[in-house]
């Protein structure tokens, strides 16, 4: 709570600094003083920021954040329209990442050292060093305008077709999820190596299980607790990343949003999707939390 | 828009008083397919959806196909009837008087009536409220219903100029948040906006020119930027782009047709005239002789452009003063002997504060301050973004100089009053007495001809005192889809989709 409201500060303070007048941006350079005026008295913005904030703020205490000036429309109806976009990339990178990563870790680690591991090692730093908005571009260029694999630029809005949706989120995930990709199977490299030493792996194993019972029965869920920690980060960096794809992308989430409330100083929208990032940056690390108490009942959640 | 035509026309009609529209039929030629949907591709989000408050450019765009006033432009840029079918001044132009087309029905159903021509005329003059919405109309005393049909426009004093702002969007009475309910009576019908997405308009089958429009539905796809609009154009889920880089337009030219018209707009490199080194005439003399004009337009707009030399731009036709053509020449000898008697013999470091959002503006900023850097000016380039840009420098004044575009207007009134001493969008802080003067003189002028001289006179001023350097309007070219035909240029920001069909 108290993260969140720092953050909601720290946002205020940044509008405190930088010039710009919203009726302004919003009215155009042709507008005259009266339709100024008139625009301001109607959005409060007449009063100083100091006590827009603070009515804001009191606002969002009662769930209420307040309608945005730009668009004439709550803040939240906003939020709650382009959440699902964000979201569903973000939940599809997580996706990707876990399927794709535990299966590459779990098979460099077989070898270590070998030709399998310094590849995906390699390949790996490789990855890792691109970030998702020089994909997005690398992408739209060559699978969208050389290949014609999608529709640069095209976005299925949810309300229209959910296959449709899911796909036109699909390559913008996979730029996400590459680089987190690269990261978590070395991640998950070291973990299941670090289990493998382990004494328990070896009585295991003199109780005649095989190799591939050991590791689905102990090395896996044992490994999974440094793992998930590395995943709850990884998926706050995800909702980092979304917000460059997303314009690459030309995809309408919380990114476009947000970049848009900041150029026109939409006091009200930037505060209430910060807070919401806020929130739910705090949340994957709530269940992140719960998942490993989960895993492993010594963890417990007081 | 360049409505030199209609003030002509308006002039002539001083003394018999009474003019008849002339009814242009637009009525489909053979071969036109109706239905089908149109995608159209904006990079500007739509503010608002209330016409009276929306003046922002991107805005009118989409407007321009739900909402109609008393009279609309034409893409020729004359003003054509739409919900008045004529029109009467009286002797003293302190009258209005319009006949109301009767059976206009608006998109809720509603008939159109002469109340509410009154209701939207007296909200955008802000009779009630003492702050006009649209300032233009702040002349205007009072509105009233005449009979059956008619209304009656009264002003506080003559003004012969008034007919291009009764464009001004005629609403229904009975529609409470215009914003949230865009209702009017245009070609197509408002249907849905969602943020960052699209504005939607279907086709509006009750629309009192018969034949027209054409479409079954148009959506304006926002897109976040030129380079993504760019992409979709080539991936052919955009159809119809308007303003267009040049060099852009060449690499779609195997699957669109490139349509290109005078954008009506003023490129400058602005002069802040109370900042110093700026404050000094010669200084800005000497800026507009380095600056190579050719060279600017070649690099920015590929040669699609038309050099300027004063604040007007050549499609406003009559206003526009052509023997100044050429006033200033590019003459490196020259700007360096007038720094020299300005002072500055070895140069001087000034900044240019450019908004980042238009990429258009920033490159010219790096082409005026490579060709200042031979007369020996350091030129230092620094970007901001829109908002930083409106405050710091539209409205504070804040600035030594900048490049911006300034936007199409009505009437050369409109294009002209910014230079005015006390005028609050002079940014430029241009200051000349007899400027002031002549300016007000026109407005007391019934002559249109000794009109005209007056506003060509103004331009002269602005030329001579060198007050910015007003260097090109830029061509508009837009990529229309080879399937569609129809589609018209006009010299405001507008995107008239009424005509657009399918072959």
């Amino acid at each position: 709570m108290c993260t969140v409201f720092v953050v909601s500060l720290i946002t205020f303070a940044a509008f405190y600094v930088i010039p710009g007048d919203p009726a302004r941006v919003i009215l155009g350079p042709d507008a005259s003083e009266g339709q100024l005026d008139a625009l301001r008295a109607e959005m409060g913005l007449d009063r100083p920021l100091t006590t827009q904030y603070f009515d804001w703020i009191s606002g969002a205490m009662r769930a209420d954040l307040g309608r945005s000036l730009t668009f004439r429309q709550p803040v939240s109806r906003l939020i709650a329209q382009k959440l699902p976009v964000t979201l569903s990339i973000a939940a599809m990178s997580l996706f990707l990442t876990v399927i794709v990563s535990f299966p590459l870790g779990i098979a460099a680690s077989g070898r270590p050292g070998k030709f399998l591991d310094q590849f995906l090692s390699v390949l790996g730093h490789v990855l890792f060093a691109f970030p998702p908005f020089v994909l997005a571009l690398l992408m739209t260029l060559f699978l969208g305008l050389t290949l014609k694999l999608f529709v640069a630029g095209e976005y299925i809005s949810y309300t229209e077709s959910i296959p449709g949706f899911i796909a036109s989120l699909f390559y913008p995930s996979v730029a996400v999820a590459i680089p987190k990709i690269a990261i978590s199977q070395k991640f998950v490299r070291a973990s299941v190596i670090a289990e493998k030493e382990k004494d328990y792996v070896r009585t295991a194993k003199s109780h005649g299980l095989s190799d591939i019972q050991v590791m689905r029965r102990h090395i896996v869920p044992n490994s999974l607790v440094p793992i998930i920690t590395v995943l709850s980060i990884l998926a706050s960096e995800i909702l980092g990343g979304i917000l460059v794809v997303e314009m690459v992308f030309n995809i309408p989430g919380i990114s476009r949003l947000l970049i848009t409330s900041i150029n026109t100083r939409d006091f009200p929208l930037t505060e209430g999707i910060v807070l919401y990032l806020a929130v739910m940056t705090v949340v994957v690390y709530f269940i992140a939390d719960i998942l490993h108490s989960l895993i492993d009942p010594r963890i417990r959640l007081r | 828009m360049s409505a030199f035509l209609v003030f002509v026309f308006v002039a002539q009609s001083l003394s018999s008083c009474t003019a008849p529209f002339r009814q242009k039929s637009r009525a489909p030629e053979g071969g036109c397919i109706y239905g089908g949907e149109v995608v159209i591709g904006i990079t500007q989000e739509p503010g608002l959806f209330d016409p009276h408050n929306a003046v922002a450019a991107g805005d009118d765009e989409i407007l321009f196909n739900i909402f109609e006033g008393l009279v609309k432009c034409t893409p020729s840029g004359e003003l054509e009837p739409a919900l008045a079918t004529g029109y009467t001044i009286s002797e003293d132009a302190m009258t209005y008087t319009f006949t109301i087309r009767s059976g206009v029905v608006f998109h809720n159903g509603e008939m159109l009536t002469p109340e509410d021509v009154v209701y939207s005329i007296a909200r955008a003059a802000g009779l009630d409220t003492d702050t006009p919405l649209i300032s233009e109309l702040s002349g205007i005393r009072a509105v009233e219903v005449i009979g059956d049909s008619e209304v009656r426009i009264l002003l506080d004093a003559p003004d012969a100029e008034l007919l291009p702002f009764l464009t001004v969007a005629i609403i229904p009475r009975s529609v409470a948040d215009i914003n949230d309910t865009p209702i009017g009576t245009g070609p197509f019908k408002f249907s849905s906006y969602r943020v960052c997405e699209s504005v939607v308009l279907l086709r509006n089958n009750e629309y009192w020119q018969t034949g027209i429009p054409y479409l079954d539905k148009v959506t304006f796809k926002i897109t976040a930027d030129m380079n993504t609009a760019f992409m979709q154009l080539r991936s052919g889920s955009i159809d119809i782009f308007p303003y267009l880089e040049p060099e852009k337009a060449d690499q779609l030219r195997s699957d669109f047709q490139i349509i290109s018209g005078e954008s009506n707009l003023i490129h400058v490199f602005a002069l802040n005239n109370r900042e110093s080194p700026f404050n000094i005439p010669k200084v800005r003399e000497a800026m507009n002789y380095a600056v190579d004009r050719t060279e600017l337009i070649r690099l920015l707009m590929n040669g699609e452009g038309t050099p300027i030399f004063s604040g007007m731009s050549p499609a406003m036709g009559a206003y526009y003063n052509e023997s100044l053509d050429g006033y200033f020449s590019y003459d490196l000898e020259k700007a360096k002997a007038l720094l020299a008697e300005a002072g500055f013999p070895e140069g001087f470091e000034a900044t240019v504060t450019v908004p980042s959002n238009y990429q258009h503006h920033v490159n010219a900023a790096t082409v005026i301050a490579d060709q200042l850097s031979r007369a020996g000016i350091t030129l230092k380039i620094e970007s901001v973004d829109w908002a930083t840009w409106l405050s710091r420098v539209y409205t504070d004044r804040d600035f030594q100089s900048t490049v911006i575009a300034l936007t199409s207007e009505f009437t050369p009134r409109d294009v002209l009053n910014r230079y005015v001493s006390d005028a609050r969008n002079n940014f430029i802080g241009y200051e000349n007495p007899e400027y002031d003067r002549v300016f007000q003189m026109i407005g007391n002028e019934p002559d249109e001809n000794i009109r005209i001289e007056q506003y060509r006179q103004l331009q002269e001023l602005l030329a001579e005192d060198s007050a910015s350097v007003f260097f090109e309007d830029p061509r508009n070219i837009v990529a229309v889809s080879n399937a569609l035909s129809g589609y018209e240029v006009y010299p405001i920001y507008v995107q008239d989709m009424s005509l657009v069909h399918y072959n």
